[in-house]
């Protein structure tokens, strides 16, 4: 693997986890503040909006273009080694919102929709994915 | 598992990026492998102590608990 490709992983990687946190900070915003608000159509919009536009601000700022492909592993030993984990670290994270869930749901269960749940999960997904990768991260 | 690699690598005048680049890996898999953080594969492991031009036994060393 030549050098150029090992910074490209790491700098993917640095990104991907940020993005991740964005992502997550979204889908959190638009899981949990219709429930607040009592409202859901214009925070959808903007929740949408925010994810599209950190969408392609990721994906602008990592240089990729239309035809780029995804890899499902890293080559780099280190960097492979800390996508593992954040996976373990997600199904983990998943487990114990699910269990919470659990326990609390039929308090909740009249008012937070299918949509709003599966928000929920997947930004908690999302959160713990990129937080585990910047922890793994530090020097 | 303690390690000397930032001790060869200090004495080489090497920066951590310098030696990643020359045995191809990240430059935190350096960093992590020094802070005993990550041990590494014996593959990695033997490109280090090859470009030092020494043995494996002579930069890592086993401890009690491990």
């Amino acid at each position: 693997m030549s050098k150029h490709d090992i910074q490209s992983e790491e700098k993917f990687m640095g990104q991907n986890a940020w993005f991740s946190l964005f992502m997550g900070v979204t889908l959190l915003i638009i899981s949990v503040y219709p429930l607040l608000a009592q409202t859901s159509a214009p925070l959808l919009f903007l929740g949408t909006a925010a994810f599209l536009g950190s969408f392609f601000m990721f994906v602008i700022r990592g240089g990729f273009t239309w035809k780029m492909k995804y890899h499902l592993t890293y080559k780099d030993e280190y960097l492979n080694t800390i996508d593992t984990i954040a996976y373990k670290h997600v199904v983990l994270g998943l487990l114990f919102s699910m269990g919470g869930v659990y326990l609390f749901s039929d308090d909740l269960a009249l008012e937070v929709s299918h949509t709003m749940m599966a928000s929920f999960y997947l930004a908690v997904m999302c959160l713990i994915y990129g937080a585990s990768i910047i922890w793994q991260s530090k020097d | 598992m303690q390690n000397q690699i930032a001790k060869y690598r200090k004495e080489a005048s090497l920066s951590q990026q310098e030696l990643a680049d020359l045995i191809a890996v990240s430059r935190k898999t350096i960093s992590t492998v020094e802070t005993a953080r990550f041990t590494p594969s014996v593959i990695i492991a033997l490109k280090i102590a090859r470009h030092f031009n020494t043995s494996v036994e002579s930069l890592f060393t086993l401890q009690e608990h491990d």
